[in-house]
């Protein structure tokens, strides 16, 4: 079998062992339940609009912006912050294969099947709570926006790694980064609620491609062109995923191991 | 007096398959206090749940057992304040701190005075030829040397009974050796009563004056270790490469288990013949390449408890 | 005490011992805090007050909140981890001390970056909690009831792991779980979750109700507060006790 088709199963596999997936996916459903009722009780407030987004708008954008960062492995920064410094890294450098794409491959497959866990519970809970989504088109785009957008997110943690590196704490890495994708990825606050200023400073950013995008789109805006540019920064971040761990590598020929 | 006495003690646990184990099958035996006992048998045999058991950390199904008195499942605190426990996998000290921080802390565990703790670690410090370790960080010690001060840790109240579950796994050669040593030396000086679990062969040798032998979570061996190693321990095993090939070997008291071209296996009977006796022949009439002499696996020995029969 | 103490001094010791990384992590769990009180601003700008809750009240609560968690994840950092130690055999060096394992073990951790989060509340509450003598001293009382609830429904949590087995998973959940729920007012939830709430997961204990003291202090509020951390604990302690009997060192799962 193709060696990166191989480890996108052995992630898949790895993530069905019942413990893990339920964990996530009942992470998953407190944080629904949660946000149902603060846009409930928000948008009652305000006369049932807020920047476009009626209840069912809101909640449908935070299941999709939610789904896409509880697919991802949430301790990955961690884990490759710990793999480059044992030196585990360093061994896999040596095989001849990409590294990163062997990686990518086997977290992809893992976030699949965490991303169709979240997926399912969505589409049981939201319609109770808010009605089917705005746009069936919408939907329709929001799907493959979901997959780029952890494919988006793995790879920027793939980039991300090198600084857990530097500050020599991973998981002090993981929450930066983590708070980056909460504000100006649009997780907590679509990016139409923000300040104009912050909002314009985020649409240049990397971040909104890995939570707002599907969300948006999930939440009835028919923008097709969202997916050309989750594409576009797809490629970029995966360019600075090779080019940190290929420092890695000459760093390693550098001190011999 | 005894130290320990053990009846007809069981453990099982209940597996995630809703299969029941039972690890200790309704064990009997008592110690007198300053034994040194070997409580051996295979990797499953049910040593570690046994000792568990004897030390108050797991609670048993059915039976009954006393460790200097106290039933160690009811009155765990009280025990603890007079057994020691090292377990070969699991750290007592604190892996970023110096073991004289961690020894601090014992003291006001056990609430010792911090004159007495001090006497007491100087006093195990020359004992356990351990003293120079104490103040470096636990994580840049090497494993002999952290086993030197967690025996330390587990001395510091000056328990009456010491448990010791694997305390050799890991180490090398050199190590095991000093620690076995250091074992004795401490029953000797102090008294105190030695509980070992070992699958090494050498330990019991080494260590113990009576061996306790489980597997299946049943006693099947209990007696001396000088009757053992006259019954049981007759045999030690040889692994011997020669530069060229030595035709058939033929030494009295030595039997060829397997051999290929130039490497050979052999089994020598040590009451026949005494190993130096075997080495110096072989080294007379052979081109020997390398040889060295093991313990026969704990395996053997057990199948050959079963082989004799039971007095 | 004096061996709970000496043991609490160790493990502060313990997560001194990495100076550098104690710093980062403290600065980062600083920065991590004040992007949630970024977003609580910009919410309550764009949206206005909602159901009696406005920007102040809400700093309110999440300075509560992150001084409750800082005591509870922070200072007894093994409360959560409970679980997982029981279903390793973790607890076998514990056990074989002359100590309350329970006690033990919650003094024997301290997490740094928690520790950040145990400074920032009470920072957050002198900048924008309005504090008055009455009310630092109604924030104290309100931070320690919610930190000794959130103790022990993660001790609680935790020792199901001895009755159900695993590694903690559910505990796990019942944390996150508890700190999501414990960011929201109670007032913007109804019907069965605000039930829910008040009882399977307490977070209406650890936050809302302690900023409610604060904000109009009622006897009614306190002594509420007070039966809700008394019962937690006894809650945990009961559990845990319990639990202990099944203790299994870890046998079970590595012999499967």
């Amino acid at each position: 079998m193709n060696p990166y088709l191989a480890a996108f199963v052995s992630g898949m596999r790895r993530t069905v062992a019942p413990g893990e997936l339920i964990v996530r996916v009942g992470f998953y459903a407190v944080i629904l339940v949660v946000f149902a009722a603060v846009w409930n009780a928000a948008m009652a407030a305000n006369g049932g609009e807020v920047a476009g987004y009626g209840f069912a708008g809101i909640l449908w954008y935070i299941a999709a912006a939610e789904a896409a960062q509880v697919a991802t492995n949430a301790r990955m920064i961690e884990d490759i912050g710990n793999d480059i410094g044992n030196g585990t890294v360093a061994i896999e450098l040596l095989r001849p294969v990409s590294v990163v794409g062997l990686r990518l491959a086997s977290e992809v497959g893992g976030a699949v099947v965490r991303l169709a866990g979240t997926c399912a519970l969505a589409a049981l809970f939201v319609p109770l709570a808010a009605g089917p989504p705005p746009s069936w088109n919408g939907v329709g785009l929001a799907i493959p926006s979901l997959v780029l957008a952890v494919c988006c997110n793995l790879a920027a943690q793939h980039a991300f790694a090198g600084i857990a590196f530097w500050l020599e704490d991973a998981k002090s890495a993981w929450f930066l980064y983590q708070k980056l994708i909460f504000l100006l990825g649009g997780m907590l606050l679509p990016l139409e609620l923000l300040p104009d200023a912050m909002s314009g400073a985020a649409r240049l950013l990397p971040f909104w491609a890995m939570s707002y995008a599907p969300g948006r789109l999930m939440a009835g805006y028919v923008e097709p062109w969202l997916l050309l540019l989750q594409v576009g920064w797809l490629v970029a971040m995966v360019g600075a995923a090779v080019a940190v761990f290929s420092s890695g590598e000459r760093r390693l020929q550098a001190v011999g191991g | 007096m005894l130290a320990i006495e053990v009846d007809r003690l069981t453990k099982s646990f209940v597996l995630p398959s809703k299969r029941i184990v039972e690890a200790v099958r309704a064990i009997t035996l008592s110690v007198e206090q300053g034994e040194r006992l070997a409580y051996i048998g295979p990797n499953g045999a049910g040593k570690s749940t046994s000792i568990k058991i004897l030390t108050g950390i797991l609670h048993p199904t059915t039976g009954d057992a006393q460790v200097l008195g106290f039933v160690p499942w009811r009155q765990r605190k009280e025990l603890a304040r007079n057994i020691g426990v090292l377990f070969g996998q699991r750290s007592q000290l604190w892996f970023q701190l110096t073991p004289m921080q961690s020894y601090k802390l014992l003291g006001a565990i056990y609430g010792l005075s911090r004159e007495e703790l001090e006497r007491r670690i100087d006093e195990y410090g020359s004992l356990l030829e351990a003293a120079a370790l104490f103040d470096i960080p636990v994580r840049n010690l090497s494993l002999g040397q952290r086993m030197r001060c967690e025996l330390t840790a587990s001395l510091l109240h000056s328990p009456r009974v010491l448990f010791l579950d694997e305390p050799t796994i890991g180490l090398d050669l050199v190590a095991k050796q000093r620690f076995r040593e250091l074992i004795v030396r401490l029953n000797e000086h102090k008294g105190t009563t030695v509980f070992l679990t070992s699958h090494d062969v050498s330990d019991i040798e080494q260590v113990a004056k009576r061996v306790i032998v489980i597997n299946h979570g049943q006693i099947i061996y209990d007696d001396k270790v000088s009757v053992m190693k006259r019954s049981l321990l007759r045999t030690k095993l040889m692994e011997v490469r020669f530069d060229e090939p030595p035709g058939a070997i033929d030494i009295d008291g030595v039997q060829v288990l397997k051999s290929t071209d130039m490497g050979f296996k052999l089994s020598v009977d040590t009451e026949a013949r005494s190993i130096k006796h075997v080495l110096d022949e072989l080294l007379d009439r052979y081109s020997v390449g390398d040889i060295s002499v093991l313990d026969p696996p704990l395996e053997e020995v057990i199948s050959k408890i079963y082989e004799t029969p039971r007095r | 005490m004096r061996a709970l103490a000496a043991t609490w001094c160790s493990a502060w010791l313990d997560a001194w011992a990495n100076r550098r990384s104690f710093w980062t992590q403290l600065v980062v769990m600083t920065i991590n805090d004040s992007v949630w009180v970024l977003f609580w601003i910009l919410f309550f700008h764009r949206i206005g007050e909602v159901r009696g809750w406005d920007t102040e009240k809400m700093l309110l609560l999440f300075a509560i909140l992150t001084t409750a968690a800082g005591i509870a994840l922070g200072v007894f950092a093994n409360a959560r981890k409970v679980g997982q130690l029981a279903g390793d055999g973790e607890l076998d060096a514990t056990l074989t001390l002359p100590v309350d394992p329970l006690a033990h073990l919650l003094a024997r951790r301290i997490d740094p970056s928690l520790i950040g989060d145990l400074a920032f509340g009470p920072i957050l509450f002198a900048l924008a909690g309005g504090p008055t003598p009455e009310r630092i001293a109604l924030f104290i009382v309100g931070s320690l009831c919610g930190a000794i609830v959130l103790t022990g429904f993660l001790i609680a949590a935790g020792s199901l792991t001895l009755f159900v087995g695993g590694r903690g998973e559910q505990a796990d959940l019942a944390f996150q779980a508890a700190l999501i729920l414990a960011s929201y007012p109670i007032d913007f939830f109804g019907g069965v979750t605000k039930i829910l709430l008040f009882t399977a997961v307490p977070a209406a204990f650890i936050s809302s109700l302690p900023a409610e003291l604060v904000d109009s202090f009622t006897f009614q509020t306190t002594a509420t507060l007070l039966g809700s951390a008394a019962f937690f604990s006894l809650l945990g302690i009961a559990l845990f006790r319990l639990g202990m009997r099944r203790y299994a060192s870890g046998a079970v799962w590595t012999r499967a």
